[in-house]
């Protein structure tokens, strides 16, 4: 093998190397290993969630550009982000870190902003904004599982390992197990009530399957509900009556209430003993009239007067011999 | 004792010969053909091997990753895994075993057959250093070829893998999808992390197997006994070495 074709096929060789080293470096990373293209944007943050350098950063999911460099700035850290030329970032867009898949490879998430405001220039800062990291998701997920074990443990204490009586499930399995003929028989007596009920048997079996039974017994509801009312006004009246009678307005209330009033009654009584006193004694008119009965053979004689007078006067009016008898009396 | 004692004189001679080797740098340019000679033989021939044993390579991860990746669905990141384990690791480890088994062994035996009909002396006597036209341009050829010989690997790798992700019925990733979660997950230092790995483990290779070759008495029996062990401590140090080359790599990053 002569020397020039073994110098021509290593050079072919290492160029060949070369090349597909480039080609590989210039897939890989967008040639940025040449040349920075496009301008530079400083993104301050709180906390770069693993952000590092080479990180994609996306415009609506779309890549614009790359994290040149992340660093630490006074209390804060720093992504210097390189964003390709001819891609436009207003002024108001705001910049986060995001997460592209939950087994942690992060990117820079750019919002459009107002097309209309003006553009950031090289150097300018962007807005930003924290994003809620995974590992606090997940440890706030945490604590509340294991708020909620807790509380589970203690239902579970509750109905499995129990105090000194044994555990819920135990004292109802106790229950169940002394009570069994009992609720069996119970449950045989139910099954028959609700088979008669169903056959409708029974005062309760006819209200559930005939329609009769029912619309009557609407109607009497109906009749107790207007019965009802018509108490509840009568209560009401009587209500008013009590409170009358209370503050002693209308008869009975003078009567009960007024003082006055009981003495003059009494006065009356006192009048009406002194009367009939009298009376009893034969003293008076009306005790004359009572007591003594002269007076009643009188006017006796004079019934009898009156008699012959009216067989005499036979032709004359009932009047006349009323008058007489009145006359006779008075 | 005796062995570690051995091990340890080895090394001295080895960095010995390193550092006459390096005096003669200067020489290099007035060595070119010889130079280019031993890019011929160390990369070029060793193309085809390369080739076809990574393109394999990267076939059987695509295959083996598939079938356990399945089992808890990331078969997505098939291309994550073969393009990061073929750049980092099975790349330039790959290449450093062919050419320690290809490469080292040749030179081992040229230079141990040198040594033993004495051709080393006659260049000794006619005050010509055997590192200046034997060691120095193997060195500065391997230096030059591994990287090219690494990156094809790489690349070989990476579309035996798309290959197989492609048209294997239960894997079923399209090429797209795969290089997409190959590029998604590499930096350009996961390329130039196996470059300078690759590098190392070429460096190595050639300046032992110089040495072993070299240090070699005896007979004709005493070639085979050297390559044997030329070869044998090459793959042992471009194993140990990956370990120590990697770790002190991911600490730079």
């Amino acid at each position: 093998m002569n020397n020039t074709s073994q110098t021509i096929r290593v050079g072919l060789f290492f160029l060949l190397g070369l090349a597909l080293a480039w080609i590989t470096f210039e897939s890989l990373n967008g040639g940025r290993i040449f040349k920075q293209q496009g301008y530079t944007l400083v993104a301050g943050f709180a906390n770069l969630k693993g952000l590092k350098t080479g990180d994609e950063v996306r415009m609506a999911g779309v890549k614009v550009g790359a994290v040149k460099l992340t660093r630490l700035a006074a209390h804060r850290v720093e992504a210097l982000i390189t964003i390709e030329p001819g891609t436009k970032i207003p002024n108001d867009a705001v910049a986060s870190v995001e997460q592209s898949s939950l087994l942690g490879s992060n990117y820079l998430g750019v919002t459009f902003g107002t097309p209309t405001n003006p553009l950031l220039q090289d150097g300018d800062e962007i807005k930003t904004k924290p994003t809620v990291d995974m590992s606090e998701v997940i440890a706030q997920l945490g604590s509340l599982g294991s708020k909620l074990e807790s509380v589970i443990g203690e239902v579970g204490q509750a109905l499995g390992t129990g105090g000194e009586n044994g555990n819920l499930f135990q004292r109802l399995d106790q229950l169940v197990t002394a009570n069994g003929p009992k609720l069996t028989e119970t449950i045989s007596n139910l099954q028959d009530i609700t088979a008669k009920i169903k056959n409708g048997d029974g005062t309760l079996g006819r209200l559930v399957n005939d329609p009769k039974m029912h619309d009557e017994l609407l109607a009497t509801v109906t009749e107790f509900k207007s019965a009802a009312a018509d108490a509840r006004t009568f209560m009401a009246d009587s209500k008013t009556i009590v409170a009358d009678l209370k503050s002693g307005r209308g008869t009975i209330g003078t009567l009960l209430y007024d003082e006055t009033t009981a003495a003059n009654l009494k006065i009356s009584m006192q009048n009406i003993r002194d009367v009939t006193t009298k009376i009893n004694s034969g003293q008076g008119t009306l005790g004359k009239l009572l007591a003594d009965d002269q007076l009643y053979r009188d006017a006796q004689g004079v019934m009898k007067k009156a008699d012959r007078a009216l067989d005499g006067l036979s032709d004359q009016g009932p009047i006349t011999a009323v008058g007489i008898v009145a006359n006779a009396l008075f | 004792m005796k062995h570690l004692l051995a091990i340890i004189d080895s090394i001295g001679c080895a960095l010995v010969l390193l550092w006459r080797s390096a005096k003669h740098l200067g020489t290099l340019p007035r060595q070119f053909p010889r130079f280019i000679e031993q890019c011929y033989l160390i990369g070029y021939t060793s193309l085809p091997i390369v080739t076809i044993l990574l393109f394999f390579i990267g076939c059987v991860l695509a295959l083996q990753s598939g079938y356990s990746m399945e089992n808890f669905g990331a078969k997505q990141f098939i291309g994550t895994l073969v393009g990061l384990t073929m750049a980092r690791e099975l790349g330039p480890v790959m290449v450093a075993i062919l050419v320690a088994g290809r490469v080292g062994s040749a030179i081992t035996a040229e230079l141990a057959s040198m040594k033993v009909y004495q051709e080393i002396d006659a260049l000794v006597t006619m005050n010509i250093p055997p590192e200046r036209i034997l060691v120095l341009p193997r060195l500065a050829a391997i230096l030059v070829m591994m990287p090219v010989l690494t990156i094809i690997a790489d690349l070989c790798g990476w579309f035996g893998g798309a290959l197989v992700s492609q048209f294997t019925h239960s894997i079923s990733v399209d090429s797209e999808a795969y290089f997409t979660a190959l590029k998604a997950y590499m930096k350009p230092h996961d390329i130039t992390d196996g470059l300078i790995k690759a590098e190392v483990f070429g460096f190595v290779i050639v300046l032992v197997c110089c040495h072993i070759g070299l240090s070699t008495r005896g007979g004709p029996r005493e070639i085979g006994a050297s390559v044997t062990k030329a070869v044998v401590t090459s793959l042992i140090l471009i194993l140990v070495l990956d370990y120590f080359v990697t770790k002190a790599l991911l600490l730079a990053t």
